[in-house]
């Protein structure tokens, strides 16, 4: 028995060295991004400022479940995710409050922030058409629904409908028209793909370049880091295609975009050093690592996208309210579960 | 009066007693879950079942079947070779067909997928040079077959392990005995040493298909909706999490029906193993023989791990000089570190619940022994909110607010891996003569000297097995890891995953590369010792 209470406090003991010290001056992220950029972002602000800052990557609707569940007691400041819905899904289920800073108003493009104060953008990326510059006249395509039509018959390629970025494009266009156009564009599109939904957004244009099919719909950041690996073969693939933003014409609604966003927590323990990250987070220094690095759009208007991303030229948003991709998003699951995109 | 009276009369009480706490404890978030079932959503399970269920439950079948199809024939065959012939390599196959285990499932098929994709070396190098034959490879590989055959060949292991272990300990007796009868190798290989050895083969097939269940990141990637896909879609995506529970609660108990069967139909075949238990001298392969030995051993370790390893070390070389070493050590460091200790706990609680299971013959015991395994059918992600759950909603738990410790991770980690180190345990355990326990007890030997003096040294390569095991399945964690880690704690399963899932391979190669050097140390190491015992024995 001796021995047992001995190990028990060895690991008692074990236990608390594993865990990390805790500062005062510190600042609690729970983040879906875990890209060398933010990386890069949170050790210049740290040096910057002196606030540690303290990070547990998820997936953002585990974090909102371990947010809903640990209430009062969550150690969170910041919730940071790569979808508007998600934000709109955590300030539904009131684990967020209000923001207020000039600074940050100033910083970002108010046609991208959240209209009830829940949360701010740090930057927005385009879902877009990519399209074979072999096989395909770009003068042929013009908005999302058009590619339900005949002529593209077993030649759309895209990801699974168990995606963050396809759930959001369907619930836009639930927003935009209503649930019967939408369903009736799930449905017709399925009839066009060229093979079962699969891969990731960057496999959909290898797919194109391997003569699988001729259209694709991704994320506008996925083309500017194929242009610029380091892998001769994925570049070739990235060069293969070219870029277009549907629904351009004058009585469309603009291409679908979503932001990567922050919200303050509702009980954030260090609201000032929050506060202080979001401030930094969007000012011009931060935005231009953003883009360099991981070929976003920036929140800051201020600042230009990379030179890749410039070159595809501006292009006309959908100004949709982005709470609105949250608020419609189980609709949007289940007509894509009729629709059988699978 | 009669429970108490009864209660009274049970043997070693203390140890019974005991196990039943712990056991307690650790079955807490299943309770939980169940204890959710009865808030009844019917219209989002006639929803779930009418869209998805029964295509998603069609498709965890069909590559269920594949995989352990996969995962035998690269599995039995080389562990019978290895246990029972003599040729050349023989030794370093041993070692060489455990490795797959030390990569990860979704490394395996991330690192495929990029090797077959087009832009990938085979596909490249054609077009470059035999472009007459590149259209014949011009295919798309992300396929519930293909990702099948990748699942086989990381986790045929499983049941290498666990065959090879009954192979070399079926005694010679059964083998001289055939032998004698006039059975030809093949038959008696079919006809005995299989039979035999089914208790342990299906324990490796069991982990096999355990893992399938929980796989998520590769079947994602393929485009393969399984079950799994299908609580994660109720609880996430339909944002109703009563659904989810409910189609985890009826996993769990379609697999405890399994288990449940499983055990009766070994009942009424059970045999001991000899306690002869000397390997047979090794037979010296015929020329025809050779060819099936060199080809069944080699394909196994070349694409399950020759490949790949190769394929993540060059990148990780290519990757040289963006390596950040310092992060990579300290990665290194937390990975090891909470591996090690969750192993050894799992192995102390594993032990105790079968030894009072062994001793104490009640079916409390038995049960215990079960209802804790079925932490691995359990997606991790579900674990990982179940414990979520389970800790902040008891009003007394909640005051500690311990999500976030390192005590929760680890609580999380043995309840979910517990199974994976019972399974070579009880494997040992099963094949001793009750008459060992018996002469011990005669001996005046109390049941903690028996274990000490008796069960541990037998069992030793049992343990040893078990410790490599989980400790490599630790190693490899993500869900559970992902969702109930401290701040700022990464591992190198969480870094690699990050990466590989933005598709940025490159840069994570140097830490799957770590992962797979600390797994194959891991396990050559310990088949080393292992192999050393055998002989010695």
């Amino acid at each position: 028995m001796k021995n047992f209470t001995l190990y028990i406090s060895m690991f008692l003991m074990l236990g608390s060295c594993l865990d990390t010290a805790k500062e005062s001056n510190e600042i609690n992220l729970y983040s879906q991004r875990h890209y060398k950029v933010d990386e890069m972002q949170y050790a210049a602000f740290e040096k910057q400022t002196g606030i540690k800052v303290n990070v547990v990557k998820a997936n953002a609707d585990e974090l909102i479940e371990r947010l809903k569940n640990e209430g009062e007691n969550s150690p969170a400041d910041l919730f940071i995710t790569v979808d508007a819905g998600k934000l709109q899904k955590a300030s539904d289920l009131n684990l967020l409050q209000k923001i207020s800073s000039p600074i940050i108003n100033q910083n970002v493009d108010s046609a991208l922030k959240d209209v009830n104060g829940y949360w701010i953008p740090i930057t927005y990326r385009a879902r877009i058409i990519v399209y074979s510059k072999d096989r395909v006249n770009a003068d042929d395509l013009s908005t999302y629904a058009n590619l339900t039509s005949e002529e593209w018959k077993n030649k759309v390629l895209v990801r699974s409908s168990s995606n963050a970025y396809n759930q959001a494009l369907l619930s836009s266009i639930v927003a935009n028209k209503g649930v019967d156009a939408a369903s009736k564009w799930a449905t017709n599109l399925v009839k066009n793909f060229a093979r079962d939904p699969k891969g990731s957004d960057r496999d959909q244009v290898k797919a194109i370049a391997a003569g699988q099919g001729d259209l694709a719909i991704v994320n506008s950041y996925y083309i500017g880091l194929l242009l610029s690996s380091e892998k001769e073969e994925e570049l070739k693939a990235g060069n293969s295609v070219g870029v277009f933003f549907p629904n351009q014409g004058e009585n469309e609604s603009g291409s679908h975009i979503n932001v990567s966003g922050i919200g303050l927590t509702k009980n954030a323990p260090n609201k000032d050093n929050a506060i202080k990250l979001m401030e930094f987070l969007t000012s011009e220094s931060a935005q231009n690592t953003y883009v360099n690095t991981s070929y976003e759009y920036p929140a800051n208007p201020s600042v230009e996208p990379n030179e890749i991303v410039k070159k595809w030229g501006s292009f006309k948003k959908d100004n949709l309210d982005l709470n609105q991709l949250g608020v419609y998003r189980s609709k949007a699951i289940e007509i894509f579960d009729k629709s059988g995109w699978k | 009066m009669e429970i108490i009276k009864k209660i009274v009369q049970i043997e070693h009480k203390r140890w019974v007693l005991g196990s039943v706490l712990v056991a307690l404890v650790l079955i807490l978030p299943i309770i939980f879950l169940f204890s959710n079932i009865f808030e009844i959503e019917q219209s989002a399970f006639v929803y779930l079942w009418k869209t998805l269920l029964l295509d998603y439950s069609l498709n965890t079948l069909y590559l269920i079947l594949i995989t352990s199809f996969f995962a035998l024939l690269f599995g039995i065959f080389p562990a019978w070779y290895v246990s029972n012939y003599s040729f050349k390599f023989r030794t370093f196959f041993d070692i060489a067909l455990f490795l797959p285990l030390a990569i990860p499932t979704y490394i395996m098929a991330f690192t495929y997928s990029d090797i077959l994709s087009f832009t990938g070396p085979l596909q490249s190098f054609l077009r470059n040079n035999l472009p007459e034959l590149s259209d014949i490879f011009n295919n798309d590989y992300l396929q519930i077959e293909i990702l099948g055959l990748i699942l086989g060949l990381a986790l045929y292991p499983y049941v290498y392990t666990a065959s090879r272990v009954s192979f070399s300990l079926i005694g010679s007796t059964y083998i001289n005995m055939s032998k004698n009868l006039g059975l030809s190798s093949t038959k008696l290989f079919f006809k005995v040493i299989i039979p035999l050895s089914k208790p342990a083969i299906f324990s490796g097939l069991f982990l096999v298909i355990m893992e399938v269940l929980n796989e998520y990141g590769a079947v994602k990637y393929f485009g393969v909706n399984t079950y799994t896909t299908g609580i994660f879609r109720a609880w996430f995506s339909m944002g109703n999490e009563n659904a989810a529970i409910q189609l985890a609660c009826l996993l769990i108990f379609i697999v405890f029906t399994i288990l449940f069967l499983e055990k009766i139909s070994y009942k009424k075949s059970k045999f001991y193993y000899s306690t002869n238990t000397k390997t047979e001298k090794l037979n010296i392969p015929t020329s025809k023989k050779y060819f099936y030995i060199y080809t069944l051993c080699s394909i196994p370790f070349i694409m399950g791990f020759l490949i790949p390893f190769i394929y993540i070390l060059n990148n990780s070389i290519l990757n040289y000089s963006n390596t950040d070493f310092d992060k990579l050590l300290d990665l290194s460091l937390n990975s090891i570190s909470v591996s090690t200790i969750s192993t050894i706990l799992i192995i102390i609680i594993a032990l105790l619940f079968l030894y009072v299971e062994k001793i104490s013959k009640l079916k409390i015991n038995t049960f215990i022994s079960q209802v804790t395994t079925l932490g691995y059918v359990i997606p991790g992600a579900v674990i990982g909110l179940a414990v979520i759950l389970l800790f902040t909603k008891i009003p007394m738990l909640k005051s500690f607010s311990l999500i976030g410790s390192f005590y929760v991770l680890i609580y999380a980690y043995v309840f979910r891996f517990l199974a994976v180190g019972k399974s070579p345990i009880k494997s040992s355990l099963e094949k001793q003569p009750e008459s060992y326990d018996e002469t011990a007890k005669t001996l005046g030997l109390g049941p903690f000297k028996i274990l000490q003096k008796i069960h541990f040294p037998i069992n030793r390569l049992a343990l040893i097995t078990a410790f490599i095991v989980t400790f490599v399945d630790l190693l490899k964690e993500l869900p559970i890891t992902l969702i109930l880690r401290p701040f700022n704690f990464d591992t190198l399963a969480t870094q690699t995953y990050e990466y590989a899932i933005e598709e940025m391979l490159i840069e994570s190669s140097s830490y799957s590369l770590a992962i797979i050097l600390i797994g194959s140390m891991m396990l050559i190491l310990l088949k080393y010792i292992i192999n050393k015992q055998i002989n010695a024995s």
